[in-house]
């Protein structure tokens, strides 16, 4: 358990860094805009000036927390996977599957049955990198990234061929899904649907399995110390897979609630490296979940107002790349932390004399 | 249908010609994957060096009128960039695969960037009359028939690539630098102990991975094509990664590699080209990344029998 001053440094570092890459977005800003204090303002304050985009935010937030859960399971038991993509996309699809080709149910029973069916897809598309890294020590961010190719090109040639909706107009999609399970809107008029709640239910439950189970402890052991773990006794392997199980279960309730939040269908290349996104959120949160909470909020909150910037003055949405880029180095820079910490050191001994 | 055009294309040579094109730009950014790599910086940030380098050789290449200036201008910014990915990984310790990830959000997102400010495009440029990589007619020989179209008639940076596969030979096997950058990627500490200065060797070899992947960028925008789209690399960093792999981290392992990839995404091409062709273009495409797991699977299940077979 870190001590609540190691903690405090921790989040200040993470503060400090944020700031700091806000200022080198702004400096940017500065010296391209021809009206850069317009463009500064669209960015920081248009995001929270409308129910609308306040909506918007939460849609944005919501496949951002699951697939930054989704990695910060698995980069806390020490795999580096980047496969959360290839198992948003595997997870939408068969849960999709689910809600388009099952014979007429209750949406009672309809609806859990799709976002297991989406779970499912995901966890056994994880399995596969999970298990040839465990037990053949292939790399796993190779076998991530290539199968995120397979899951993608996969998923496109069925919604273009066999599984394509007739009056798509063109499209490939699947045929729309019955109204009855689309996630409704939380209030009428507001945009944020109710994937926002499954969001916040799914980091209280990992929350729970992380810190508060047999499974999640042995799953941190396993990131921290492999060596000390299955000295300990602990079936490294076997903890391996299920991490990486756990997160592909989690990309994939991400890509099916983006499908029925957003979508309404399977539709090719929907997710636009949603799962990409997830790793920054998870480096962002230090793979805590309640970290991946505030830190996907804070992140959906840059994407909308890069887009309502690039509507309102004269910048381009990608501004807010660089954002990012200094977000990801600066908060991943072990340098500075070490720093950070060792000057708290030293101040402390002289506390002490 | 699809088999008569294929086959067409086997016998008059074309593909060998499309083949060799297709081939350049993953061979050159697999061979900048792997010196870094036998260094101990795996660059995943390939990708996003590539779209900054084949950006920098269109814009440049087609206001000076000089491809060369371009393509020179794009492997600059591509080395450029690669330093900072040094800098932020050795002196501030951020991992080296995060700032790999970090480079590529960048090229994606800078290039567009650039694009819009520049030139008010979001979605491509293309300058008229942007100057192009020579193409390399040999006299002589190109009036012989079969041999002529096997050997003349190709984008100069296809032969830069082959020669980068003896020049990575060489530098690797045969330098006291080569040596040094092999043990450094072996054991940094151990290196460092005998005096060889690992943080330079490890900058040096991310530089030469910019410059790999800076070439194989601009072949992109200058050679292959003629423009610069968003993201158009589309994965090929990606695939260079494999390749390195699948080569089993040696140059002519990679030569092999890069051709299989190379044929992989020809024959994806004429497939999609070909109207109503029964063979789906999606799982042609799949090829190169199916045959990396498998060959992930083969050297590990390799690795393992002979740890298992060790006293």
């Amino acid at each position: 358990m870190k001590s609540s001053k190691a903690l405090f440094l921790e989040v200040g570092g993470i503060l400090a860094a944020v700031v700091t890459a806000l200022i080198c977005g702004f400096v940017v800003i500065l010296l391209t805009s021809s009206e850069p204090f317009t463009a500064i303002s669209a960015l920081l304050l248009d995001p929270l000036s409308s129910t609308f985009n306040i909506g918007t935010i939460l849609n944005k937030a919501v496949p951002l927390i699951l697939t930054g859960l989704a990695l910060s399971v698995v980069f806390q038991s020490g795999v580096f996977s980047m496969g959360a993509e290839g198992q948003l996309y595997i997870g939408a699809f068969v849960g999709a599957l689910a809600a388009v080709y099952l014979p007429a149910m209750s949406p009672w029973i309809h609806f859990p049955l799709v976002i297991v069916c989406a779970l499912l897809g995901g966890a056994l598309f994880g399995m596969i990198p999970g298990v040839l890294k465990a037990y053949l020590n292939a790399n796993e961010i190779v076998t991530t990234l290539m199968l995120n190719f397979v899951a993608i090109l996969t998923t496109s040639y069925f919604v273009n061929n066999q599984l394509k909706a007739a009056s798509g107009g063109g499209y490939a999609k699947m045929e729309n899904i019955s109204k009855d399970i689309l996630l409704p809107k939380i209030f009428p008029g507001m945009a944020a649907h109710a994937g926002i709640i499954i969001a916040v239910v799914a980091v209280i439950i990992v929350y729970l399995l992380m810190y508060k189970t047999s499974i999640g402890y042995e799953l941190r052991l396993v990131g921290k110390n492999g060596h000390f773990a299955r000295y300990g006794g602990i079936a490294t392997r076997k903890v391996i897979v299920v991490s990486v199980m756990i997160s592909g279960a989690l990309a994939g309730l991400a890509g099916i609630v983006e499908v029925l939040g957003i979508h309404g269908t399977f539709k090719e290349n929907f997710s636009a490296s949603l799962g990409f996104d997830g790793i920054i959120i998870a480096l962002l949160a230090r793979n805590h979940p309640v970290g991946v909470l505030i830190a996907a909020l804070f992140y959906a909150y840059i994407q909308v107002g890069a887009q309502t910037m690039q509507f309102g003055s004269d910048m381009p949405r990608e501004v807010a790349v660089i954002i990012q880029v200094m977000l990801v180095l600066l908060v991943s820079a072990q340098a500075i932390f070490t720093y950070i910490k060792q000057r708290y050191a030293r101040s402390g001994q002289k506390a002490v004399k | 249908m699809v088999w008569q055009t294929i086959w067409g294309q086997i016998v008059d040579l074309s593909l060998v010609a499309v083949l060799l094109r297709l081939m350049t730009p993953i061979l050159l950014a697999s061979l900048g994957g792997l010196i870094s790599d036998i260094g101990g910086v795996i660059n995943i940030g390939l990708e996003g060096l590539m779209l900054m380098s084949a950006f920098t050789s269109i814009a440049v290449g087609s206001s000076t009128g000089n491809w060369a200036v371009g393509v020179l201008a794009g492997v600059a910014t591509s080395v450029l960039i690669s330093y900072g990915m040094g800098f932020f990984s050795l002196k501030m310790k951020v991992d080296i695969i995060i700032t790999g990830f970090a480079v590529n959000i960048f090229g994606s997102g800078f290039t567009i960037f650039l694009m819009s400010k520049i030139y008010g495009m979001t979605g491509n440029y293309s300058p008229t009359g942007a100057p192009r990589i020579p193409v390399v007619n040999i006299p002589f020989i190109e009036d012989i028939p079969v041999l002529g179209k096997l050997l003349s008639g190709h984008s100069l940076m296809v032969w830069i690539a082959l020669l980068s596969v003896a020049f990575c030979m060489f530098l690797i096997y045969r330098t006291p630098y080569g040596v040094h950058l092999r043990s450094v990627g072996e054991a940094p500490y151990a290196a460092q102990s005998l005096g060889i200065p690992a943080k330079r060797i490890q900058y040096s070899a991310l530089a030469w991975s910019g410059a790999f992947a800076g070439l194989a960028g601009a072949f992109m925008s200058n050679g292959l094509t003629n423009m610069f789209v968003k993201d158009m690399t589309a994965g090929t960093g990606f695939l260079a990664l494999a390749v390195v792999l699948l080569g089993n981290r040696n140059p002519i392992g990679i030569l092999l590699g890069s051709l299989i990839f190379g044929l992989a995404s020809a024959l994806a091409t004429i497939v999609q080209t070909v109207p109503n062709s029964p063979i789906p273009s999606q799982f042609i495409q799949m090829i190169p990344y199916v045959v990396t797991i498998a060959a992930l699977v083969f050297f590990a299940l390799r690795n393992k029998r002979r740890l298992a077979t060790m006293p």
